[in-house]
């Protein structure tokens, strides 16, 4: 061989090298091919890499693991080609601060589990140590279905569940933001991903998730259904809360993961991102005093009042069409972000259900895990009653709200708008600590209503009296003078009693005040007991 | 011409029906009014039209996703 030197290298060495580099890259960039990436096109969805450059800042994903997949060799073993695996990695910048970014690439294999050494994303993914590693968020894009009964064949065994387990992912939770957005048909492995995410967002039209598919149901069950019924947004959103936000397309998915990343600290052990946005501190909206109407059985718009009282522009709803009882939304006060939980008093009258306790319970522990303080803006006459919320656990789950409630370690501030009742009242404040609970002069409050309470405490008396609806009536009014306010802060149970329209200015004051007390929370948050 | 069902986001009764069939409506309309949790709950034109059908009774009950009435946009 005159060409090569001792070693044997050929002269060219750095240009073949090169060369071959250069190719692979080529190849890997090429995906599953034309027609692949044409049929993913025709279906109305972006490419892995399509996706990555619409939801990162421009220029900014530097790819990890863009040489893994298999190799093509020719007889001399010469390399001819790559089919890159079906998971594309990297990092990246939102709003210019770093994330760990991923998802399965379609075209190739249907984004299958590669069967590779060494995983590059999903649960237990190398994309997951290194959000776990250098401590930042994880945007976990999905569009795959797990495994294929096809591996087992490549790897001549099958795999043991949780080899590639949910260990990472779990612990992620109480560390770095982890957001999902499902873009096609999630099942198996890849949907149980999305759900351990603390932000999730599914496109309307063209992504589905379920833990099994059509053809599974068909075969376990004999129904016959389609995987939009099965697990578009209607059920995997509105009825399910598996899945937080819809999205009308897949753009609209990565605004709204910017937009909750923009809320979001890097980690656990930072604070969140100030904002500036030049809205006065003091604005006093009029608009305010003509909210609650005088009528206590008439409902009124309560995002209205969320929007007149935050930072102009920062109001961001998640979960908007599920547990419609609650409302939860990320928000700014004085640029800072700032949770709020109020209760929606259009859906009945504001009682907490089974989803709407869920829902609560979620924003609680992730704005408690985040170090944002919470707002709650409070109209609850208690839970729901009847036999079907009774079916559905409202009264465990309910309590489990209390008892999640119980355990917030950030600062809360209570804002009683109008009613506050019961069991499901004792969800929104902490009664004996330093956080404040202030109240509308609207506000009102007990552990039981007046109606029905003296009903049922003056049953005999009602019922001896010559009229019993007039003598019930009476029993109202009287009991229902002990219920003003006004008198309650006499007893300094309430710290103070505002005039609507100074909500604003108030709360912008505490939560400025309140950031000394979350930098020396910083950090995990243990939890200990059982929940019920 | 599309018909557009009107559900009822509660379980609950009806307290008042404002409308009649035939009524043109605007988006945001108040159509009827349910009862539920001691609190009334305004039932709104969700697109502006025509009222065409009216599925249920003054006083009677309702539940959740139970069709209200259509509109024909």
């Amino acid at each position: 061989m005159p060409n090569r030197d001792l070693d044997g290298n050929a002269p060219d060495y750095w240009k073949q090298k090169l060369d071959e580099l250069a190719k692979r890259r080529a190849d890997a960039l090429e995906m599953g091919g034309i027609k692949n990436v044409q049929r993913q096109h025709d279906a109305g969805r972006l490419t892995i890499r399509e996706r990555i450059d619409a939801i990162s800042d421009t220029a900014s994903f530097r790819e990890i693991g863009s040489l893994a997949g298999t190799g093509e060799y020719d007889d001399n073993l010469e390399f001819k080609k790559l089919v890159p695996s079906t998971y594309v990695a990297g990092t990246g910048r939102i709003n210019g601060r770093p994330v760990a970014i991923g998802g399965e690439d379609f075209t190739v294999r249907g984004g299958t589990s590669s069967g590779a050494q060494r995983r590059k994303g999903g649960q237990g993914g190398y994309i997951e140590d290194l959000a776990h590693h250098y401590k930042m968020p994880l945007i976990n894009l999905i569009d795959g279905a797990g495994g294929s009964v096809t591996s087992a064949k490549r790897r001549g065994f099958v795999v043991f569940p949780g080899v590639d387990g949910f260990e990472r992912s779990v612990e992620l939770l109480g560390e770095v933001p982890v957001v999902s957005a499902v873009l096609g048909t999630a099942a198996g492995g890849p949907a149980g991903r999305a759900i351990l995410s603390h932000f999730s967002v599914m496109v309307e039209g063209s992504s589905q998730i379920f833990a099994a598919g059509p053809p599974v149901v068909k075969r376990s069950l004999g129904q016959i259904i389609t995987k939009e019924e099965l697990g578009g947004p209607n059920v995997a959103v509105n009825k399910a809360g598996a899945i937080h936000n819809i999205a009308s397309t897949e753009h609209d998915a990565f605004a709204q993961i910017r937009t909750f990343l923009s809320f979001m600290p890097q980690n656990v052990w930072e604070l969140p991102p100030m904002l500036e946005l030049n809205d006065p501190l003091d604005r006093c909206e009029d608009a305010l005093l003509n909210m609650v109407p005088e009528k206590r059985t008439q409902p009124y718009d309560m995002r209205e009042i969320i929007k007149l009282i935050v930072d102009k522009g920062s109001y961001f709803e998640i979960r908007s069409t599920y547990g419609k009882a609650i409302i939860t939304a990320l928000v700014r006060l004085g640029g800072k972000p700032v949770g709020i939980i109020a209760n929606n008093p259009k859906i009945y009258g504001g009682a907490m259900d089974a989803d709407a306790a869920r829902k609560q319970i979620h924003f609680m522990e992730l704005c408690d895990t985040f170090h944002i303080p919470l707002v709650f803006l409070v109209d609850v006459p208690g839970f729901m009653v009847g036999l079907k919320a009774e079916s559905e656990g409202t009264l465990r789950e309910g309590m489990r709200a209390v008892y999640v409630a119980g355990q917030l370690k950030i600062p809360t501030i209570t804002v009683v708008i109008r009613k506050c009742y019961g069991m499901a009242g004792m969800a929104t404040c902490n009664k004996k600590d330093i956080d404040l609970k202030l109240a509308w002069p609207s506000g009102e409050w007990g552990s039981l209503p007046v109606e029905g309470g003296v009903a049922a405490a003056f049953r005999r008396d009602i019922a001896s009296a010559d009229d019993p609806k007039v003598r019930e009536k009476e029993l109202e009014q009287e009991f229902r003078e002990y219920s003003s306010p006004f008198r309650t802060a006499e007893a300094l149970a309430v710290e103070e009693i505002i005039d609507p329209r100074e909500t604003r200015p108030i709360l912008c004051e505490y939560i400025a005040l309140a950031e000394k007390r979350l930098k020396i929370g910083l950090g995990q948050r243990s939890r200990s007991g059982v929940a019920p | 011409m599309v018909i557009r069902e009107v559900t009822s986001e509660v379980i609950g009764s009806v307290w008042k029906i404002e409308r009649s069939v035939g009524d043109a409506v605007e988006e945001g309309d108040l159509i009827m009014i349910l009862e539920s949790m001691k609190m009334e709950i305004p039932v709104e034109a969700p697109v502006a039209g025509t009222l065409s059908e009216i599925k249920v009774v003054a006083e009677g009950s309702v539940e959740e996703d139970q069709v209200l009435c259509l509109i024909e946009t």
